[in-house]
Protein backbone atom coordinates (compact mmCIF):
# COMPACT_ATOMS: atom_id res chain seq x y z
CA UNK A 1 0.00 0.00 0.00
CA UNK A 2 1.20 3.52 -0.76
CA UNK A 3 2.51 5.13 2.40
CA UNK A 4 0.59 8.35 1.81
CA UNK A 5 -2.56 6.24 2.18
CA UNK A 6 -1.33 5.05 5.60
CA UNK A 7 -0.69 8.67 6.64
CA UNK A 8 -4.06 9.81 5.24
CA UNK A 9 -5.98 7.01 7.01
CA UNK A 10 -4.48 7.81 10.39
CA UNK A 11 -4.96 11.56 9.91
CA UNK A 12 -8.60 10.96 8.95
CA UNK A 13 -9.12 8.86 12.09
CA UNK A 14 -7.52 11.58 14.23
CA UNK A 15 -9.60 14.30 12.58
CA UNK A 16 -12.95 12.54 12.83
CA UNK A 17 -12.60 10.38 15.95
CA UNK A 18 -10.58 13.04 17.78
CA UNK A 19 -13.63 15.32 17.60
CA UNK A 20 -12.23 18.24 15.59
CA UNK A 21 -13.95 17.27 12.35
CA UNK A 22 -17.43 16.76 13.83
CA UNK A 23 -17.14 20.03 15.81
CA UNK A 24 -16.25 22.05 12.72
CA UNK A 25 -18.98 20.41 10.63
CA UNK A 26 -21.50 21.10 13.41
CA UNK A 27 -20.48 24.78 13.47
CA UNK A 28 -20.70 24.84 9.68
CA UNK A 29 -24.23 23.40 9.71
CA UNK A 30 -25.40 25.85 12.41
CA UNK A 31 -24.17 28.77 10.31
CA UNK A 32 -25.69 27.38 7.15
CA UNK A 33 -29.01 26.79 8.96
CA UNK A 34 -29.14 30.44 9.97
CA UNK A 35 -28.20 31.51 6.46
CA UNK A 36 -30.80 29.27 4.85
CA UNK A 37 -33.49 30.46 7.27
CA UNK A 38 -32.72 34.11 6.43
CA UNK A 39 -32.64 33.37 2.68
CA UNK A 40 -35.92 31.44 2.84
CA UNK A 41 -37.72 34.16 4.81
CA UNK A 42 -36.38 36.86 2.48
CA UNK A 43 -37.55 34.84 -0.48
CA UNK A 44 -40.96 34.40 1.19
CA UNK A 45 -41.19 38.16 1.46
CA UNK A 46 -40.12 38.50 -2.20
CA UNK A 47 -36.88 40.29 -1.23
CA UNK A 48 -34.84 37.58 -2.93
CA UNK A 49 -35.46 35.49 -6.03
CA UNK A 50 -35.02 31.76 -5.75
CA UNK A 51 -31.80 31.86 -7.77
CA UNK A 52 -30.43 34.64 -5.58
CA UNK A 53 -31.25 32.71 -2.42
CA UNK A 54 -29.51 29.56 -3.70
CA UNK A 55 -26.51 31.56 -4.93
CA UNK A 56 -26.13 33.33 -1.58
CA UNK A 57 -26.26 30.08 0.38
CA UNK A 58 -23.89 28.42 -2.08
CA UNK A 59 -21.35 31.22 -1.68
CA UNK A 60 -21.57 31.12 2.11
CA UNK A 61 -21.23 27.31 2.05
CA UNK A 62 -18.07 27.56 -0.03
CA UNK A 63 -16.52 30.40 2.00
CA UNK A 64 -17.23 28.79 5.38
CA UNK A 65 -16.37 25.28 4.17
CA UNK A 66 -13.03 26.55 2.89
CA UNK A 67 -12.49 28.39 6.19
CA UNK A 68 -13.04 25.18 8.20
CA UNK A 69 -10.75 23.21 5.88
CA UNK A 70 -8.03 25.88 6.11
CA UNK A 71 -8.22 25.86 9.91
CA UNK A 72 -7.41 22.12 9.90
CA UNK A 73 -4.71 22.48 7.21
CA UNK A 74 -3.04 25.34 9.09
CA UNK A 75 -2.52 22.99 12.04
CA UNK A 76 -1.35 20.01 10.01
CA UNK A 77 2.42 20.55 10.14
CA UNK A 78 3.07 23.45 12.53
CA UNK A 79 0.72 21.82 15.04
CA UNK A 80 2.73 18.61 14.94
CA UNK A 81 5.89 20.65 15.41
CA UNK A 82 4.43 22.31 18.48
CA UNK A 83 3.19 19.03 19.94
CA UNK A 84 6.62 17.43 19.23
CA UNK A 85 5.00 14.62 17.23
CA UNK A 86 6.51 15.59 13.87
CA UNK A 87 9.95 14.20 14.71
CA UNK A 88 8.67 10.63 15.01
CA UNK A 89 6.96 10.97 11.64
CA UNK A 90 10.08 12.38 9.99
CA UNK A 91 12.12 9.47 11.36
CA UNK A 92 10.12 6.99 9.31
CA UNK A 93 11.17 6.18 5.73
CA UNK A 94 7.98 7.80 4.37
CA UNK A 95 8.94 10.44 1.77
CA UNK A 96 8.04 13.99 2.82
CA UNK A 97 5.79 14.52 -0.18
CA UNK A 98 3.80 11.44 0.86
CA UNK A 99 3.38 13.01 4.31
CA UNK A 100 2.12 16.23 2.66
CA UNK A 101 -0.22 14.33 0.34
CA UNK A 102 -1.64 12.23 3.21
CA UNK A 103 -2.31 15.35 5.25
CA UNK A 104 -3.88 17.17 2.29
CA UNK A 105 -6.21 14.26 1.52
CA UNK A 106 -7.30 13.88 5.14
CA UNK A 107 -7.96 17.64 5.42
CA UNK A 108 -10.07 17.55 2.29
CA UNK A 109 -12.41 14.98 3.87
CA UNK A 110 -13.65 17.91 5.96
CA UNK A 111 -14.45 19.81 2.76
CA UNK A 112 -16.24 16.73 1.42
CA UNK A 113 -18.31 16.61 4.62
CA UNK A 114 -19.17 20.31 4.22
CA UNK A 115 -20.36 19.63 0.64
CA UNK A 116 -22.56 16.76 1.83
CA UNK A 117 -23.96 18.84 4.71
CA UNK A 118 -24.77 21.69 2.28
CA UNK A 119 -27.00 19.48 0.13
CA UNK A 120 -30.21 19.60 2.23
CA UNK A 121 -29.94 23.38 2.56
CA UNK A 122 -29.55 23.81 -1.18
CA UNK A 123 -32.47 21.42 -1.70
CA UNK A 124 -34.70 23.43 0.64
CA UNK A 125 -34.00 26.64 -1.25
CA UNK A 126 -33.80 25.35 -4.81
CA UNK A 127 -36.14 22.33 -4.92
CA UNK A 128 -38.32 21.75 -7.94
CA UNK A 129 -36.16 24.01 -10.16
CA UNK A 130 -33.21 23.42 -12.47
CA UNK A 131 -31.11 25.71 -10.26
CA UNK A 132 -30.74 22.94 -7.66
CA UNK A 133 -28.82 20.61 -10.00
CA UNK A 134 -26.65 23.49 -11.12
CA UNK A 135 -25.87 24.45 -7.51
CA UNK A 136 -24.94 20.87 -6.61
CA UNK A 137 -22.57 20.57 -9.57
CA UNK A 138 -21.06 23.98 -8.86
CA UNK A 139 -20.28 23.30 -5.20
CA UNK A 140 -18.84 19.90 -6.11
CA UNK A 141 -16.63 21.19 -8.92
CA UNK A 142 -15.88 24.89 -8.45
CA UNK A 143 -16.08 24.72 -4.65
CA UNK A 144 -13.71 21.74 -4.59
CA UNK A 145 -11.26 23.48 -6.93
CA UNK A 146 -11.16 26.54 -4.66
CA UNK A 147 -10.99 24.37 -1.51
CA UNK A 148 -8.08 22.25 -2.79
CA UNK A 149 -6.11 25.34 -3.83
CA UNK A 150 -6.60 27.24 -0.58
CA UNK A 151 -6.05 24.14 1.56
CA UNK A 152 -2.73 23.73 -0.26
CA UNK A 153 -1.89 27.35 0.59
CA UNK A 154 -2.74 26.79 4.28
CA UNK A 155 -0.63 23.61 4.31
CA UNK A 156 2.25 25.57 2.81
CA UNK A 157 1.87 28.27 5.46
CA UNK A 158 1.81 25.54 8.11
CA UNK A 159 5.03 24.03 6.74
CA UNK A 160 6.70 27.43 6.84
CA UNK A 161 5.57 28.32 10.38
CA UNK A 162 7.20 27.26 13.61
CA UNK A 163 4.21 28.39 15.63
CA UNK A 164 0.70 27.09 15.23
CA UNK A 165 -0.74 30.50 16.11
CA UNK A 166 1.26 32.14 13.31
CA UNK A 167 0.14 29.52 10.83
CA UNK A 168 -3.52 29.92 11.78
CA UNK A 169 -3.36 33.73 11.81
CA UNK A 170 -1.64 33.93 8.40
CA UNK A 171 -4.03 31.41 6.83
CA UNK A 172 -7.10 33.24 8.14
CA UNK A 173 -5.68 36.56 7.00
CA UNK A 174 -5.11 35.14 3.51
CA UNK A 175 -8.69 33.87 3.39
CA UNK A 176 -10.07 37.17 4.64
CA UNK A 177 -7.99 39.14 2.14
CA UNK A 178 -9.24 36.92 -0.68
CA UNK A 179 -12.85 36.94 0.53
CA UNK A 180 -13.21 40.71 1.13
CA UNK A 181 -13.29 41.67 -2.58
CA UNK A 182 -16.19 39.27 -3.18
CA UNK A 183 -18.31 41.50 -0.94
CA UNK A 184 -17.59 44.68 -2.93
CA UNK A 185 -20.39 45.49 -5.37
CA UNK A 186 -19.65 45.63 -9.10
CA UNK A 187 -15.97 44.69 -8.84
CA UNK A 188 -15.39 43.40 -12.38
CA UNK A 189 -16.94 46.43 -14.11
CA UNK A 190 -13.62 48.22 -14.73
CA UNK A 191 -10.60 46.40 -16.16
CA UNK A 192 -8.72 46.88 -12.87
CA UNK A 193 -11.62 45.37 -10.95
CA UNK A 194 -11.83 42.51 -13.42
CA UNK A 195 -8.09 41.86 -13.08
CA UNK A 196 -8.35 41.85 -9.28
CA UNK A 197 -11.16 39.30 -9.48
CA UNK A 198 -9.30 37.14 -11.98
CA UNK A 199 -6.08 36.90 -9.89
CA UNK A 200 -8.01 36.09 -6.72
CA UNK A 201 -8.82 32.35 -6.65
CA UNK A 202 -11.74 32.78 -4.26
CA UNK A 203 -13.26 35.88 -5.89
CA UNK A 204 -12.93 34.47 -9.40
CA UNK A 205 -14.56 31.19 -8.32
CA UNK A 206 -17.42 33.12 -6.71
CA UNK A 207 -17.73 35.30 -9.81
CA UNK A 208 -18.07 32.19 -11.96
CA UNK A 209 -20.82 30.87 -9.67
CA UNK A 210 -22.75 34.14 -9.79
CA UNK A 211 -22.41 34.38 -13.55
CA UNK A 212 -24.04 30.98 -13.94
CA UNK A 213 -26.58 31.23 -11.16
CA UNK A 214 -27.72 34.84 -11.48
CA UNK A 215 -26.83 35.96 -15.02
CA UNK A 216 -27.68 32.56 -16.52
CA UNK A 217 -24.42 32.39 -18.44
CA UNK A 218 -23.47 29.09 -20.03
CA UNK A 219 -20.88 26.79 -18.37
CA UNK A 220 -18.24 27.76 -20.92
CA UNK A 221 -18.90 31.50 -21.09
CA UNK A 222 -16.86 32.51 -18.02
CA UNK A 223 -14.58 29.50 -17.84
CA UNK A 224 -11.48 31.73 -17.91
CA UNK A 225 -12.39 32.85 -14.38
CA UNK A 226 -11.51 29.36 -13.16
CA UNK A 227 -7.93 29.79 -14.30
CA UNK A 228 -6.92 31.40 -11.00
CA UNK A 229 -8.19 28.61 -8.69
CA UNK A 230 -6.81 25.99 -11.10
CA UNK A 231 -3.41 27.70 -11.09
CA UNK A 232 -3.45 27.85 -7.27
CA UNK A 233 -3.96 24.09 -7.16
CA UNK A 234 -1.19 23.57 -9.72
CA UNK A 235 1.21 25.94 -7.96
CA UNK A 236 0.80 24.52 -4.45
CA UNK A 237 1.03 20.95 -5.78
CA UNK A 238 4.21 21.78 -7.70
CA UNK A 239 5.75 23.46 -4.65
CA UNK A 240 5.08 20.37 -2.51
CA UNK A 241 6.26 17.92 -5.17
CA UNK A 242 9.52 19.80 -5.69
CA UNK A 243 10.25 21.25 -2.27
CA UNK A 244 8.56 18.92 0.26
CA UNK A 245 11.88 17.68 1.75
CA UNK A 246 12.92 21.29 2.41
CA UNK A 247 9.48 22.38 3.65
CA UNK A 248 8.57 19.55 6.00
CA UNK A 249 11.35 19.72 8.55
CA UNK A 250 11.77 19.48 12.27
CA UNK A 251 11.82 23.24 12.65
CA UNK A 252 11.50 25.93 10.01
CA UNK A 253 15.04 27.12 10.76
CA UNK A 254 16.91 23.80 10.64
CA UNK A 255 18.07 21.89 7.61
CA UNK B 1 30.91 -4.13 9.09
CA UNK B 2 30.77 -1.28 11.61
CA UNK B 3 27.33 -0.17 12.77
CA UNK B 4 28.10 3.56 12.76
CA UNK B 5 30.95 5.33 11.04
CA UNK B 6 31.26 9.12 11.18
CA UNK B 7 34.14 11.01 9.60
CA UNK B 8 34.73 14.74 10.06
CA UNK B 9 31.06 15.39 10.83
CA UNK B 10 30.24 19.06 11.42
CA UNK B 11 27.08 21.10 11.82
CA UNK B 12 27.11 24.86 11.72
CA UNK B 13 24.18 27.16 12.55
CA UNK B 14 25.21 30.55 11.17
CA UNK B 15 28.15 31.54 13.41
CA UNK B 16 27.77 28.67 15.92
CA UNK B 17 29.42 25.32 15.44
CA UNK B 18 27.14 22.74 17.11
CA UNK B 19 29.19 19.71 16.03
CA UNK B 20 32.84 20.14 15.09
CA UNK B 21 34.80 17.60 13.05
CA UNK B 22 33.38 14.56 14.83
CA UNK B 23 34.78 11.15 13.90
CA UNK B 24 33.96 7.86 15.61
CA UNK B 25 32.81 4.29 14.99
CA UNK B 26 30.51 1.88 16.81
CA UNK B 27 30.41 -1.89 16.45
CA UNK B 28 27.30 -4.07 16.09
CA UNK B 29 25.78 -5.00 19.47
CA UNK B 30 27.67 -2.21 21.24
CA UNK B 31 25.96 0.14 23.72
CA UNK B 32 27.63 3.50 23.16
CA UNK B 33 27.08 6.18 25.78
CA UNK B 34 26.99 9.68 24.31
CA UNK B 35 28.04 11.91 27.20
CA UNK B 36 28.39 15.62 27.54
CA UNK B 37 27.20 18.70 29.41
CA UNK B 38 24.24 20.79 28.17
CA UNK B 39 24.92 22.19 24.71
CA UNK B 40 27.68 19.66 24.02
CA UNK B 41 26.09 18.64 20.71
CA UNK B 42 24.62 15.26 21.72
CA UNK B 43 21.14 15.85 20.29
CA UNK B 44 22.55 17.50 17.15
CA UNK B 45 24.84 14.48 16.63
CA UNK B 46 21.86 12.13 16.92
CA UNK B 47 19.79 14.29 14.57
CA UNK B 48 22.63 14.25 12.04
CA UNK B 49 23.05 10.48 12.24
CA UNK B 50 19.30 9.94 11.93
CA UNK B 51 19.10 12.20 8.83
CA UNK B 52 16.86 14.83 10.46
CA UNK B 53 19.61 17.39 9.90
CA UNK B 54 22.01 17.72 7.01
CA UNK B 55 25.68 17.98 8.01
CA UNK B 56 27.62 21.11 7.04
CA UNK B 57 30.65 18.90 6.42
CA UNK B 58 31.74 15.29 6.76
CA UNK B 59 30.23 11.92 5.95
CA UNK B 60 28.67 9.06 7.87
CA UNK B 61 27.01 5.70 7.45
CA UNK B 62 24.65 3.90 9.79
CA UNK B 63 23.97 0.15 9.55
CA UNK B 64 26.04 0.13 6.38
CA UNK B 65 23.81 2.68 4.66
CA UNK B 66 25.46 5.95 3.59
CA UNK B 67 23.97 9.34 4.48
CA UNK B 68 23.21 9.91 0.80
CA UNK B 69 20.31 7.40 1.08
CA UNK B 70 18.24 8.85 3.93
CA UNK B 71 15.09 6.83 3.19
CA UNK B 72 16.95 3.52 3.25
CA UNK B 73 18.93 4.61 6.32
CA UNK B 74 15.77 5.48 8.27
CA UNK B 75 14.43 2.02 7.43
CA UNK B 76 17.34 0.50 9.42
CA UNK B 77 17.27 2.69 12.52
CA UNK B 78 15.03 3.27 15.52
CA UNK B 79 14.98 6.54 17.45
CA UNK B 80 13.57 7.76 20.74
CA UNK B 81 13.91 11.54 20.42
CA UNK B 82 14.48 13.83 23.38
CA UNK B 83 11.13 15.15 24.71
CA UNK B 84 9.17 13.23 22.10
CA UNK B 85 5.48 14.08 21.82
CA UNK B 86 2.68 11.55 21.52
CA UNK B 87 -0.80 11.90 20.05
CA UNK B 88 -2.92 11.78 23.19
CA UNK B 89 -6.09 10.69 21.39
CA UNK B 90 -4.52 7.49 20.01
CA UNK B 91 -4.20 4.29 22.01
CA UNK B 92 -0.79 2.71 22.52
CA UNK B 93 -1.74 -0.14 20.20
CA UNK B 94 -3.00 2.20 17.49
CA UNK B 95 0.16 4.32 17.72
CA UNK B 96 2.50 1.35 17.26
CA UNK B 97 0.35 -0.14 14.51
CA UNK B 98 0.46 3.18 12.64
CA UNK B 99 4.25 3.44 12.89
CA UNK B 100 4.74 -0.19 11.89
CA UNK B 101 2.60 0.51 8.80
CA UNK B 102 4.70 3.60 8.03
CA UNK B 103 7.73 1.30 7.94
CA UNK B 104 5.97 -0.75 5.29
CA UNK B 105 4.75 -3.71 7.35
CA UNK B 106 1.54 -5.37 6.12
CA UNK B 107 -1.45 -4.91 8.45
CA UNK B 108 -1.39 -8.39 10.07
CA UNK B 109 2.37 -8.32 10.56
CA UNK B 110 2.16 -4.77 11.95
CA UNK B 111 -0.52 -5.88 14.42
CA UNK B 112 1.62 -8.83 15.58
CA UNK B 113 4.72 -6.62 15.99
CA UNK B 114 2.72 -4.01 17.92
CA UNK B 115 1.31 -6.60 20.32
CA UNK B 116 4.74 -8.21 20.87
CA UNK B 117 6.39 -4.86 21.58
CA UNK B 118 3.64 -3.72 23.92
CA UNK B 119 4.19 -6.94 25.83
CA UNK B 120 7.99 -6.50 25.88
CA UNK B 121 7.82 -2.98 27.29
CA UNK B 122 5.17 -3.93 29.84
CA UNK B 123 2.27 -2.02 28.31
CA UNK B 124 0.13 -4.96 27.18
CA UNK B 125 -2.54 -4.26 29.79
CA UNK B 126 -2.81 -0.60 28.82
CA UNK B 127 -2.56 -1.18 25.05
CA UNK B 128 -6.16 -0.09 24.49
CA UNK B 129 -5.95 3.04 26.66
CA UNK B 130 -5.44 6.50 25.21
CA UNK B 131 -1.86 7.74 25.37
CA UNK B 132 -3.15 10.88 27.14
CA UNK B 133 -3.79 8.69 30.19
CA UNK B 134 -0.22 7.27 30.26
CA UNK B 135 2.38 8.35 32.82
CA UNK B 136 5.71 9.76 31.65
CA UNK B 137 7.42 6.41 32.21
CA UNK B 138 4.76 4.61 30.18
CA UNK B 139 5.16 7.12 27.35
CA UNK B 140 8.93 6.62 27.34
CA UNK B 141 8.43 2.84 27.16
CA UNK B 142 5.95 3.34 24.33
CA UNK B 143 8.55 5.51 22.62
CA UNK B 144 11.10 2.70 22.92
CA UNK B 145 8.56 0.25 21.49
CA UNK B 146 7.98 2.63 18.58
CA UNK B 147 11.74 2.80 17.99
CA UNK B 148 11.77 -0.99 17.63
CA UNK B 149 8.81 -1.52 15.25
CA UNK B 150 11.10 -1.95 12.25
CA UNK B 151 13.54 -4.29 14.02
CA UNK B 152 16.36 -1.72 13.66
CA UNK B 153 20.06 -2.47 13.42
CA UNK B 154 20.91 0.73 15.30
CA UNK B 155 18.81 2.36 18.02
CA UNK B 156 19.31 5.97 19.14
CA UNK B 157 17.93 6.90 22.55
CA UNK B 158 18.13 10.58 23.43
CA UNK B 159 17.83 11.12 27.19
CA UNK B 160 15.44 8.17 27.68
CA UNK B 161 15.46 8.44 31.48
CA UNK B 162 14.82 12.18 31.66
CA UNK B 163 12.04 12.94 34.15
CA UNK B 164 11.64 9.32 35.28
CA UNK B 165 11.63 8.21 38.91
CA UNK B 166 14.42 5.81 40.06
CA UNK B 167 12.28 2.72 39.38
CA UNK B 168 11.42 4.02 35.92
CA UNK B 169 15.08 4.74 35.22
CA UNK B 170 16.06 1.21 36.26
CA UNK B 171 13.34 -0.27 34.05
CA UNK B 172 14.48 1.86 31.11
CA UNK B 173 18.12 0.81 31.48
CA UNK B 174 17.08 -2.84 31.69
CA UNK B 175 15.22 -2.33 28.39
CA UNK B 176 18.32 -0.81 26.82
CA UNK B 177 20.37 -3.85 27.86
CA UNK B 178 17.74 -6.19 26.44
CA UNK B 179 17.71 -4.39 23.10
CA UNK B 180 21.47 -4.84 22.71
CA UNK B 181 21.52 -8.40 24.02
CA UNK B 182 18.40 -9.99 22.52
CA UNK B 183 18.14 -8.01 19.31
CA UNK B 184 21.91 -7.61 18.81
CA UNK B 185 21.26 -3.99 17.88
CA UNK B 186 23.78 -1.21 18.40
CA UNK B 187 22.44 1.30 20.93
CA UNK B 188 23.49 4.94 21.14
CA UNK B 189 22.42 6.23 24.53
CA UNK B 190 22.62 9.97 25.03
CA UNK B 191 22.45 11.00 28.67
CA UNK B 192 23.66 13.34 31.39
CA UNK B 193 23.68 10.61 34.00
CA UNK B 194 27.12 9.07 34.38
CA UNK B 195 25.83 6.25 36.57
CA UNK B 196 23.55 5.18 33.73
CA UNK B 197 26.47 5.04 31.34
CA UNK B 198 28.55 3.02 33.78
CA UNK B 199 25.77 0.49 34.26
CA UNK B 200 24.45 0.20 30.70
CA UNK B 201 27.20 1.12 28.23
CA UNK B 202 30.17 -0.78 26.92
CA UNK B 203 31.82 2.26 25.34
CA UNK B 204 31.55 6.05 25.68
CA UNK B 205 31.97 9.10 23.51
CA UNK B 206 32.42 12.29 25.52
CA UNK B 207 31.45 15.51 23.75
CA UNK B 208 31.91 19.11 24.76
CA UNK B 209 31.07 22.18 22.67
CA UNK B 210 30.62 19.97 19.62
CA UNK B 211 34.00 18.28 19.81
CA UNK B 212 34.85 14.70 20.81
CA UNK B 213 37.04 14.79 23.93
CA UNK B 214 37.42 11.06 24.45
CA UNK B 215 36.15 7.79 23.02
CA UNK B 216 36.59 4.14 23.92
CA UNK B 217 35.69 1.70 26.64
CA UNK B 218 34.88 3.16 30.05
CA UNK B 219 38.10 1.69 31.47
CA UNK B 220 40.21 3.17 28.66
CA UNK B 221 38.66 6.64 28.95
CA UNK B 222 39.02 6.65 32.75
CA UNK B 223 42.62 5.49 32.57
CA UNK B 224 43.56 7.99 29.84
CA UNK B 225 43.13 10.94 32.23
CA UNK B 226 44.48 9.16 35.29
CA UNK B 227 41.07 8.98 37.00
CA UNK B 228 39.51 6.14 38.99
CA UNK B 229 35.88 6.64 38.00
CA UNK B 230 34.06 7.81 34.88
CA UNK B 231 32.62 10.81 36.72
CA UNK B 232 36.12 12.01 37.61
CA UNK B 233 37.30 11.51 34.05
CA UNK B 234 34.23 13.33 32.70
CA UNK B 235 34.80 16.35 34.94
CA UNK B 236 38.53 16.40 34.21
CA UNK B 237 37.87 16.36 30.47
CA UNK B 238 34.97 18.80 30.29
CA UNK B 239 36.28 21.34 32.79
CA UNK B 240 39.84 21.37 31.45
CA UNK B 241 39.22 24.01 28.78
CA UNK B 242 36.84 26.21 30.80
CA UNK B 243 37.81 29.54 32.37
Amino acid sequence: MNRWVVVARQEIRDLWLGGRGPTLVFAFSVLLSAMTYLSATNRGLNFLEQREAVNLTLQVAIAVGVLATMVVAADAISGERERHTLEALLLTPVPRRDIALGKLVSTLTLWAACVVVSMPYLWVLGRSTAVLGQAVVLIALVGTLVAVGLTGVALLVSALSDSNKTSLAVSLFVLLALFAPTQLPGMPKSWVGDLLVRVNPLASGMHYLSALMLNRHTWRQDLSYLLSPALTVLLTTTVFVIAAPRLIRLTRATS
Amino acid sequence: MVAIEAAGLSKRYRDRLAVDDLSFTAEPGEVLGLLGPNGAGKTTTIRLLTTLLRPSAGTFSVAGVPASEPGRLRQRIGVLPESAGYPGQQTGREYLLYHARLFGLPRTEARRVAEDLLDQVGLAERAGSRIATYSRGMRQRLGIARALVNDPAVVFLDEPTLGLDPAGQRQMLALVGEIALRRRATVVLSTHALAEVESACSTVLILDRGRALAAGTIADVTRSVGAHRLSEAFLALTEAGRP
